[in-house]
């Protein structure tokens, strides 16, 4: 054959560890080989060829030799669904902000260019400048959650480093973990170095001055592990140690080095005014899963859902003011080109000062093609005429609304406080004023439900579509319902998760109650899908064993429907002698040591309990946002206070029973209770004192 | 009062791997980020009036892409285009430019044939060129040659030879000085059948010819005897003496 590219010569790619201390030296280090001309003569063969090139709008290329610490971002999935994360964005944006620090960023190749990578020699590789993982420093991998694990230890193997931490040395980047699932890191010890936990923006920098300072004093692994330990917020596992009773439960996680904290504090940002951060957002040239101009308009959330790990981990609340979101929004519109402005937050209507917000950038935008959107999923009133304010340019298509459970008594467990009645009027208001579809959220497998609580879903499904039908036939309803997982840091940590057959079982109960209501539709995953997240969850060090295992027999993207790997996980679970049912299925005591006790999420393991124990008899809790305070341990324990616009005793912007303002016109003003934001942002507060 | 002007630009370097699907929105927010008047469409999701005539394969090259823009105001073109060239991803480049008089044609009329480029890397270049010289003659000197497009959906028998106006070989230096390469030129009509530059590398490679490492789509527009007259800008392009000129 005439014309063939002789054998492209890879082996530079990925030379013996030895070799590769150069590249790693501190400023004027050579630059080590890039990936790209080896990489691009596969580009035509695989799916989605643009993922892999970089080259976007506001991608940072620095000089390598300019920079003394590299870092190598990674989200551990592709880059459709990884490259919108906020989380990296925020870092690459703070790290390349520095002068002698360098941020590039790696995702994970799809199973047709790995097997291409793996038969070539091309390791794991940047977008940037398309230089391999382990000519990097750090590799610094963000865990929203626990289905990226096995692909974090592929993203190792293919990147020519050592999956486990013990056989890497001087030669290797480190590696780290932050992120959600960093709250518990224990499946991961033995491959990970260090586990971040909490707000990223200031320890980052911390890590990179130690890290600048361990180059320069040129010190051996264990001493920069070491000195990475006395960094707030770092937790580094091969410190620590487990210890087992009989029985075989944890007992507890202890401390084997000389000085280290026996409980490893989570960081916050107090103030988010210093940190507005991502601006100069990356602007992918190939589709991603929210393609969008994104501000987070405040952090943390307290209000309490009994499952939801994000609300607990994230305490306290801090609100960016206003005009900061104004601005944030104007600039990166502008900057950027997007089309579509996103308000994030884990709750967004719940922003002292939403109203205006949204009041002035619909304003800013009205009459032009930039749409506005805000992720709430609040059952109320107020979340209508919000929507109705953001869609002033468009289409009323479909509104969403997370009542979570169906029976009262299934919704106090879990506190979500909203009943029926709230839905069923705010169902009323969203058709209405023009809304075709709502889509309603639900779990089942949660603690303490029983029959009547999973059909209560179904009937509420029928309220909502009967009033759905009652002001147009084309209107729809849509439920979508997830298997519960059990978290760490949460009040049903100690619960027992459903068996995928059981939560099969639920989902059939529900199909079969609406099975007469063609309009609605029932949204399900596939119950098999929430197995390995409840074992990793809330996995000790003994599950890493597992998680090795299953990597080996193919295991990697684990979230994806279209590589099952369950199969390979329970041949993995067998051989290791890891019991699902142990992990998963099994209720824990209270005086049961937990893999996550000794890192500290503010939460206070007593209070957690106490909730847990309110929770069974369907006690509620409020929102200490605007009611008092309930002790649990976030604030005085980290010497944090909510930034919020809310005044001590305020009620939300809405009160979902107020019924006079309901029915009224689409355009009818937004209620200006917000507008208190105004009056308490001119009160000075004293540090420790709530706002 | 809107304007419309169609442009030539380039698709290399990364950019040669966005997907057509793509490439509305990354021109869409240039747009934007350039701020310039571009027109939208109505209705519940407008887009921004810029149309592309024909979608290039993913992987291969380009300095023959066009499109259409429509503006909703008049625009000072020259600084407006360079702007929306600076704001486009490195890689996409408008070249040229003309406004569209009222009653123009449409672009595609314009677009009748195709200059292609196939490039191999610099192994066996000599052979590679008295090799693929050989086929191009007998080809040429044919009346029809038919290959086989293999596709998910089926096997599908062309002809070639009707839509080949014509063809150029040579061996030159690569981009580095540092070897030979070959390169293949052809100028084929875009007249249906399609025909594309595998289609030909079917029936002049015939089973022995390596891919090529690169393929671009050097320009469009109206079919010459030995080459074409570029769409926007009329430049006359010649199949051959370009291969020579690179060659030397």
């Amino acid at each position: 054959m005439l014309g063939a590219r002789t054998a492209a010569r890879t082996d530079s790619l990925l030379p013996d560890r030895g070799d590769r201390s150069a590249f790693r030296a501190g400023i004027g280090a050579p630059v080590p080989p890039s990936v790209l001309p080896a990489l691009e003569p596969l580009l035509d063969t695989v799916r989605k060829p643009a993922q892999y090139v970089g080259g976007e709008h506001n991608m940072v290329v620095r000089d390598w030799a300019g920079a003394d610490v590299r870092w190598l971002l990674c989200y551990p999935d592709t880059y459709e669904v990884g490259q919108p994360n906020q989380g990296i964005q925020i870092l690459y944006e703070i790290l390349n902000g520095r002068a002698t620090t360098l941020a590039e960023r790696a995702y994970a190749p799809w199973l047709d260019l790995e097997e291409r990578m793996r038969a070539d020699g091309i390791p794991t590789f940047s977008l940037e400048q398309h230089l391999p993982l382990w000519a990097f420093d750090v590799f610094a991998v963000t865990l929203p959650h626990e289905l990226g694990h096995t692909n974090l230890l592929n993203l190792l193997d293919l990147g020519g480093v050592p999956h486990r931490a013990a056989d890497r040395d001087a030669t290797d980047p480190m590696v780290l973990v932050g992120g959600h699932a960093a709250f518990n890191p224990e499946p991961l010890a033995p491959f990970i170095d260090a586990a971040v936990m909490g707000d990223g923006e200031e320890v980052v920098l911390e890590i990179d001055d130690v890290l600048r300072t361990a180059k320069r004093d040129g010190l051996d692994r264990p001493a920069l592990l070491r000195a990475l330990a006395d960094v707030e917020g770092v937790y580094v596992p091969s410190l620590y140690a487990p210890r087992y009773t009989d029985d075989g439960r944890l007992s507890r996680t202890v401390p084997v080095a000389p000085g280290v904290p026996a409980l490893v504090p989570k960081r916050t940002v107090q103030d988010l005014e210093a940190w507005p951060y991502p601006q100069q957002q990356i602007v992918p040239m190939t589709e991603t899963v929210h393609e969008r101009f994104s501000v987070e308009i405040f952090r943390g959330c307290t209000r309490g859902c009994r499952f939801c790990q994000a609300g607990m981990i994230t305490r306290p609340v801090r609100e960016r003011r206003p005009e900061t979101v104004q601005r944030l929004v104007e600039e990166g519109v502008a900057d950027t080109g997007f089309e579509e402005v996103g308000l994030l937050s884990l709750s967004s209507a719940d922003h002292s000062a939403i109203a205006p917000i949204a009041r002035s950038l619909a304003d800013t935008y009205e009459g032009t093609v930039t749409s506005l959107s805000l992720p709430s999923t609040r059952v109320d009133a107020f979340n209508v005429t919000l929507s109705n304010e953001l869609t002033r340019n468009g289409r009323r298509s479909g509104l969403t609304f997370a009542p979570e459970a169906g029976s009262e008594r299934m919704r106090a467990v879990i506190n979500k406080m909203v009943s029926e009645e709230d839905l069923l009027r705010t169902a009323e208001v969203a058709f209405s004023q023009g809304w075709r579809h709502i889509k309603l959220y639900f779990m089942v497998g949660l603690p303490t439900e029983t029959d009547e609580d999973v059909v209560a879903i179904a009937d509420l499904g029928i309220a909502v579509y009967r009033i759905a039908r009652a002001h147009g036939k084309a209107n729809k309803v849509t439920l979508s319902v997830g298997g519960f997982v059990p978290k760490p840091h949460t009040p049903f940590q100690w619960a027992a998760q459903d068996t995928p057959e059981e939560i099969r079982r639920k989902l059939a109960l529900i199909r079969q109650h609406i099975r007469t209501h063609d309009g609605i539709r029932l949204r399900t995953n596939d119950p098999e899908e929430g197995v390995i997240e409840g074992l990793l969850a809330r996995g000790d060090r003994r599950v890493a064993d597992a998680v090795e295992r299953a990597w080996r027999l193919g295991a990697r993207f684990d979230g994806w429907h279209e590589v099952p790997t369950l199969d390979l996980w329970r041949r993995a679970l067998d051989e290791t002698g890891v019991s699902l049912a142990w992990y998963a299925q099994r209720e824990r005591d209270e005086d049961e040591a937990l893999p996550w006790d000794h890192l500290d999420s503010g939460l206070e393991k007593g209070w957690l309990w106490e909730d847990w124990q309110e929770a069974r008899t369907a006690v509620q809790l409020d929102d200490c946002r605007w009611s008092p305070c309930y002790d649990c341990g976030v604030c005085p324990g980290l010497d944090l206070v909510h930034d919020t616009g809310y005044q001590p005793g305020a009620l939300l912007p809405v009160v979902p029973s107020v019924p006079a303002d309901l029915g009224g016109a689409a355009d009818a003003a937004l209620p200006t209770s917000a507008e208190r934001y105004a009056a308490s942002a001119t009160t000075t507060s004293a540090p420790g004192a709530p706002r | 009062m809107s304007v419309r002007y169609r442009v030539r630009w380039t698709k290399e370097g990364r950019t040669r791997f966005v997907s057509a699907r793509d490439q509305s929105s990354i021109w869409e927010r240039a747009l934007r980020r350039a701020d310039l008047p571009i027109a939208y469409s109505e209705g519940f999701t407008p887009h921004a009036r810029v149309s592309f005539p024909d979608a290039l394969p993913v992987g291969v090259a380009s300095t023959g892409e066009y499109a259409e823009l429509t503006f909703a105001a008049p625009i000072r073109a020259d600084d407006a285009l360079a702007r929306l060239s600076t704001a486009l991803p490195e890689g996409m480049d408008i070249l040229t430019y003309a406004e569209v008089p009222a009653g123009a044609p449409k672009l595609a009329s314009l677009l009748r044939a195709t200059l292609w480029e196939l490039v191999w890397p610099p192994v066996d270049a000599t052979a590679l060129t008295t090799l693929l010289e050989q086929r191009c003659d007998t080809l040429l000197a044919a009346t029809s040659h038919e290959v086989v497009r293999h596709r998910p959906d089926g096997d599908r028998t062309l002809d070639v030879r009707p839509a080949v106006v014509s063809l150029a070989v040579a061996t030159g230096p690569t981009p580095d000085g540092s070897g030979a390469r070959t390169t293949l030129r052809a100028v084929l009509r875009n007249d249906a059948p399609t025909i594309r530059p595998s289609d030909l590398l079917a029936a002049v490679g015939d089973g022995d010819v390596a891919p090529p490492a690169l393929v671009r789509r050097v320009a469009q527009g109206v079919p010459s005897d030995d080459g074409l007259t570029e769409a926007i800008d009329g430049t006359v392009m010649t199949v051959r003496s370009d291969v020579v000129a690179e060659a030397a």
